[in-house]
Order: C-alpha cells, then sequence, then structure tokens
C-alpha cells in the first residue's frame, strides 16, 4: 500500500466522523496548549532571570582573585593566597574556552575641579579590551596612556561626577538651577592625598619640602576626561576608567598614600567564548589555586530553583495533555467497535496487517498533529493576552520556535502512543467478522 | 500433461470449543478441485459449508489436515503470509455486499487494489473495466446506497474480480437478494467466471443455484456425502 494512498484513506476515516475528530482534536488542542502555555511561562521567567543577572555583567566573564577559599567539609575552611601576575595571565590565556584575558587593578583616589572634590574609585584597564568585557562608555572614549608620559586620561563615573562638592561648605557643586556645575568639559586634578585635599590636618609649613616626621604631601596630577562610563551597566559602571599603566605608575609614585601592589593583580577577569564553558574555565582556574567567582554560579543557583518552578509549570500542563491522550485512545477504540467489520472486509481484501495499524496510527497522528498545530496558534493568542494583561518583567510567556517544533512533535507522539494499542487491537482483529452473514 | 489441482485438501478436521463443549464442525473433508472448475457447496445451515469456505480462503485455521491451494500449504502459514496468498490469489464476494457506504462504486472496486500499491490512474481504469464487463457503466459515481441489491452485488463481482484472482470465493452471494435478481446475479457471476476461466466456490444452500454450477458438493454434519456433476455445465 502507498504512503499516499495510506494518508488519504486516514483522512478519510477522520473526515467521515467529523464532530467526534474534532472534539478529540479540541481535546488535543486544550493539551498541547496548556502544556505550551506552561512551558513558554517557564521559559519566560528563566529568561527574565537570565537577563536581570545578565544586568549585573557579562555571564561569560569570570572573575578571578588571589585569594582561595578552602572548605575543610566541617563549615571550617582557610584561606590561601597565590599571586595574581603576567605569567597567570599567560596561563589563563591558554586553558581552552578562554576569549580574552583581562587584569584589573583598581584603587581610589579624589578629583578636584575648581573648588569642588570629588572621591572616585578608579579601575585601571586595558582600552583594547574594555568593550570585551562589557565596560561601557556612555560618551567620549576609552582612556589611553603613553607610556612614560606625565599625560593622564580618565574615564568618569556618573556617581563621582554627581559627587563634587566643596569640601569646606559639604555644598554640591550646583548652580541655583540646580545644573552641575562640573561637567565633563571641566578641568580636573587628581590626588591620592586624603587628608590634604580635605584640609584635615593644619598647613603645612615647609611645602614641597617633607621632613621625615611629617607626612609627604601628595601631588595633584592634571588629567583630562576623555569620556563617561554608561551608568547601571554591568559590573564596572561605578569605576571611573584610567589605563592600567598609567594607574599603575601613579600608585608607583604615591606609595605613601595608596597601598597597591603594582607587581601583582588584585583580580583578573577572564572571559570566555560561551557561557557553555564557563564552568570548566573556572573549575580549571579553580585548579590552579585561585578563587574565581561569576554571575554564571548564582545563575546555576537561581535556575536549578527556576527548574522546580518549570517542572510544577509543566506537570500542570502535562495534565490535561494526559486527559486529551486518554481521550484520542478512547476515540479510537471507539472507532474500532464501530468499524470491526469494515476491518475485516479490508483485511479480506488483502489489506496487510502493518497497513490496518498504520492506518489508525496515522488516524491517530492526524489527531495529534491537527491538535498540536492548532493548540500551538491558541498558545500564541493566550501568550499575548497574559503579556499585555498580567505579565511584568519577571513574569512573561515567551514561545521560542523549538517550543513549536517541540510541541508539535511532542503532540504527534503522545497521538501516536494512545493509537498504538487501538492499531494493535484492529491488527489482530479476525476477518471472519466481515463475512460473517448477520 | 494432466492439470494440477488447483485446491486439494486432505482430511480436514475442524473443531470449536464452544465453552467447554467441542464441537466438530468438519470431520475429515477431502476434495479436489481443478482450474477453471465452478463448484458449489450446498447443505443445510450447521452443516460446515461456511467453515469449509473459510478454510479454503485462508480465514481460520483447520485444527488438522492438509489444505493446498495453488501448491501452497494454507496450514503452515502465518497471518500475515495468509493475507499475502489472498492479495495475489483470491476474491471474495459476499452475502451482505460489504461494500464501503463512503465510497462511490467505482472507488469501492478500486479499493483492493489500493492495498496491492497500484497507483491511482491504474486503478480507476481497471475498476472501470471491471465495472464496464459487470453493466455498471451508469452507475460508477453511485454510492452504495443509491443503488439495487442486485446493482451492489454486481459491484462486488467487479471488486473480487479486479485484482485478477485464481478462485472467487462467495459466501451465499445471493442471500440478500429476491429469487429474480438472485438469477441475475448467478448468471453475471458465472458467465464472468468462465469467460475468465476462474474458479469459483461458492456456498450456498439454495439447491436452485446449485443448478449454475458445474460440481456441486453436498455437505451434511461436516462430511461431504455427494459430489455431482452437471452435464450442461460441462458443455457451457
Amino acid at each position: 500500500m502507498k504512503a499516499g494512498d495510506l494518508l488519504r484513506i486516514a483522512l478519510l476515516n477522520l473526515w467521515r466522523r467529523k464532530l467526534r475528530a474534532f472534539l478529540t482534536v479540541l481535546g488535543m488542542v486544550i493539551g498541547t496548549s496548556s502544556i505550551v502555555v506552561m512551558v513558554s511561562l517557564g521559559i519566560g521567567i528563566r529568561q527574565a532571570t537570565v537577563e536581570s543577572y545578565a544586568s549585573y555583567g557579562s555571564l561569560t566573564n569570570i572573575s578571578v582573585n588571589s585569594w582561595r577559599w578552602v572548605d575543610n567539609g566541617d563549615g571550617s575552611g582557610t584561606s590561601t593566597e597565590k599571586k595574581l601576575n603576567k605569567k597567570s595571565v599567560e596561563a589563563f590565556k591558554k586553558i581552552p574556552g578562554v576569549k580574552v584575558v583581562m587584569p584589573v587593578i583598581t584603587t581610589w583616589g579624589m578629583l578636584k575641579s575648581g573648588k569642588y572634590v570629588s572621591d572616585a574609585s578608579i579601575m585601571g584597564i586595558d582600552a583594547a579590551l574594555a568593550e570585551e568585557f562589557g565596560i561601557e562608555l556612555g560618551e567620549g572614549r576609552y582612556p589611553g596612556y603613553k607610556r612614560g608620559s606625565s599625560n593622564y586620561e580618565i574615564a568618569l563615573s556618573q556617581d563621582t561626577l554627581n559627587w563634587f562638592r566643596d569640601p569646606k561648605t559639604g555644598k554640591e557643586a550646583r548652580d541655583k538651577d540646580g545644573n552641575p556645575k562640573v561637567t565633563l568639559g571641566s578641568r580636573f586634578q587628581l590626588t591620592f592625598d586624603y587628608n590634604s585635599i580635605y584640609n584635615n590636618q593644619p598647613a603645612r609649613v615647609n611645602e614641597g619640602f617633607p621632613t621625615d616626621d611629617e607626612p609627604p604631601q601628595g601631588q595633584l596630577y592634571r588629567v583630562s576626561a576623555v569620556g563617561m562610563t554608561e551608568p547601571n551597566t554591568g559590573d564596572f559602571s561605578w569605576y571611573c576608567l584610567m589605563d592600567i599603566d598609567a594607574l599603575k605608575k601613579l600608585a608607583a609614585e604615591n606609595k605613601a598614600f595608596v597601598s597597591l601592589d603594582t607587581d601583582n593583580y588584585q583580580s583578573v577577569i577572564v572571559k570566555c567564548e560561551n557561557t557553555d564553558v564557563v564552568a570548566q574555565v573556572k573549575a580549571a582556574i579553580d585548579e590552579m589555586g585561585f578563587g574565581t567567582n561569576s554571575l554564571q554560579d548564582m545563575l546555576e543557583q537561581a535556575e536549578k530553583q527556576l527548574q522546580q518552578i518549570q517542572l510544577l509549570l509543566g506537570a500542570i500542563g502535562g495534565v490535561s495533555l494526559l486527559v486529551a491522550a486518554i481521550g484520542i485512545m478512547n476515540t479510537m477504540m471507539m472507532s474500532i467497535y464501530e468499524r470491526t467489520r469494515e476491518i475485516g472486509i479490508i483485511k479480506v481484501l488483502g489489506c496487510r496487517m502493518h497497513n490496518i495499524a498504520g492506518l489508525f496510527l496515522c488516524e491517530a497522528a492526524y489527531i495529534g498533529l491537527f491538535g498540536g498545530a492548532l493548540g500551538i496558534l491558541v498558545s500564541y493568542g493566550l501568550s499575548l493576552v497574559i503579556n499585555l494583561f498580567i505579565g511584568s518583567s519577571g513574569f512573561k510567556s515567551v514561545i521560542p520556535p523549538y517550543l513549536v517544533l517541540g510541541a508539535l512533535a511532542f503532540s504527534v507522539m503522545v497521538a501516536l502512543f494512545s493509537g498504538l494499542y487501538p492499531a494493535l487491537r484492529a491488527m489482530r482483529l479476525s476477518p471472519l467478522t466481515a463475512i460473517r452473514s448477520e | 500433461m494432466e492439470q494440477k489441482p488447483i485446491i486439494d485438501i486432505r482430511d480436514v478436521i475442524k473443531t470449536y470449543r464452544v465453552g467447554s463443549v467441542d464441537v466438530q464442525a468438519l470431520r475429515g473433508v477431502d476434495l479436489v478441485i481443478m482450474p477453471g472448475e465452478l463448484c458449489c457447496i450446498i447443505g443445510r445451515s450447521g452443516s460446515g459449508k461456511s467453515t469449509l469456505l473459510n478454510m479454503l480462503a485462508g480465514l481460520e485455521p483447520a485444527t488438522s489436515g492438509q489444505i493446498i491451494i495453488n501448491n501452497q500449504h494454507l496450514e503452515r502459514m502465518t497471518e500475515s503470509e495468509l493475507i499475502v496468498f489472498r492479495q495475489k490469489n483470491v476474491g471474495f464476494i459476499f452475502q451482505s455486499f460489504n461494500l464501503m457506504p463512503y465510497y462511490t462504486a467505482l472507488e469501492n472496486v478500486a479499493f483492493p487494489l489500493s492495498f496491492r500499491g497500484v497507483p491511482n490512474a491504474q486503478r480507476l481504469k481497471r475498476a472501470k473495466e471491471a465495472l464496464r464487463v459487470m453493466g455498471l457503466s451508469d452507475h460508477m459515481r453511485h454510492k452504495p446506497s443509491q443503488m439495487s441489491g442486485g446493482q451492489q452485488q454486481r459491484v462486488g463481482i467487479a471488486r473480487a474480480l479486479v485484482t485478477d484472482p485464481e478462485i472467487i470465493f462467495a459466501d451465499e452471494p445471493t442471500g440478500n437478494l429476491d429469487s429474480n435478481t438472485s438469477d441475475e446475479v448467478m448468471h453475471a457471476i458465472c458467465d464472468t467466471m468462465r469467460a475468465n476461466g476462474k474458479t469459483l466456490i461458492m456456498v450456498t444452500h439454495d439447491p436452485n443455484m446449485a443448478a449454475f454450477a458445474d460440481k456441486v458438493i453436498n455437505l451434511l454434519d461436516g462430511r461431504i456425502t455427494d459430489i455431482q456433476c452437471n452435464a450442461r455445465a460441462k458443455i457451457g
């Protein structure tokens, strides 16, 4: 028997029992759409979670620091230190799955513009890599540095810019309309000497000639603001940025005020090629004896909890699909009782056993296919309604293409499974019943 | 050379179990039928004639004995093999016509060909020809409910012949028809069988119908009591 004939005859058989076929398909529609909507909610919630994590920073980044916590297994533990330096950066670059590695040093200093002063957390970066690591600029460009020069560039953060105030009066640097007096175009000076900038100690007489018992006064460096970081993006948006070499040089010159180990890095950011390899790269770095953490870790924790929600949602949808599947089985069984005679006749007329089973399986598959397809349409509608009326940033319904295909395949599979027993029953029916005279 | 028999059964016994009682439907039947013979199995109800027919057609297994049809041992076949055997060798005419009510005459006749994987165009061509032979060219598009009993049975005959089988089995083919129509249908059956050189095995309890056959096999209580050969049929 040709496959085309089989499909055509099966469709015809369904068509002959339109109402019942329709009702069975309807059951399947409800089953499929309920499971699709439930799963889509699960996906939507998960997506929202991932997005909210991604807004804290890149999910492919691993931040490495030199302190590693070794758990003793009884709640106590010890921290071990391993220095992060150029050699370790090179070692990280060799780990498979690592895209780029960026060492990071951070310190803090004070920025002075006219009579106003602001505190700044400063991160040393590599301008060539900054964008890769999700350090975003709102305007301007990344600060660079020509080795050996005394021309320093800085990218300011919004917070630092807003913080400018008069150290004597504490008044904010704003005019009477509330507009900031210090802007990106202002002149800036950078110092690391907290005490002198805030005038916490009496003015020194012998300026420029520090004696042994008096702490030296920190130098003021002219810095030009070349850009501003984009606020509220990722891990680094509250840092002012400087070139890492420039910052190291400044730190070295200001050892009295800044305790920054310029030979080693405080932390190193490792960017992986994709989220799939994060775990294995992280494990490799752990193995080397460094402390690591990544958003991916936290996300995985959150996902474990989400999985349970997804399971629950899927189970709720699954129940209605189960009911629909039983409906299909019932319809097919009824159909067999009705068509006992017909099955017998076609058997006598030379229909092969597997073709009879095939006919019934086809009918079941059609129900699954139509029910699934309609169910997906209904799901799109429901999903739209959910997102329009009861959706929020953390609760939404998302139907990705794979869910559509999966749902279709699943409903056909469920239908075929439900049709299996009836098909076998039909196949085994005796042809004698057909020719036995009434 | 002597022709080989198309049907050769030996010592066939069939026992049914009804509750806890064994009922013997056939108590040792031997029968040889040559190709092209029109045979009629006649007997009262309960004589085992339908059982014999079912066994010859491979619809029912024998309890013991040999059934050789067209050189094939039916008693050794599985159900799927029997279906293939029927596809190739056997056509059926039913008492209650057993046409598919939702198909037209043409589709009904073409239906068995679809199980044999014949392409649609060829199916319709062969079905049209078979219906033409049965004088139903004007009724091809009619559904069974739009036709008389005689017409329906002629569609049934066309359906049995369309696959060009060696043997046609007919179980009380006129059982649901009035006497005039019965004669007409019997003529139709016998004439086509003779014209095509087919072997016909027909079961009936109506002695009038037996007159159409070459060979009349009388069955009583599961045994063949008499085999008559009709002189008139031999000439025809």
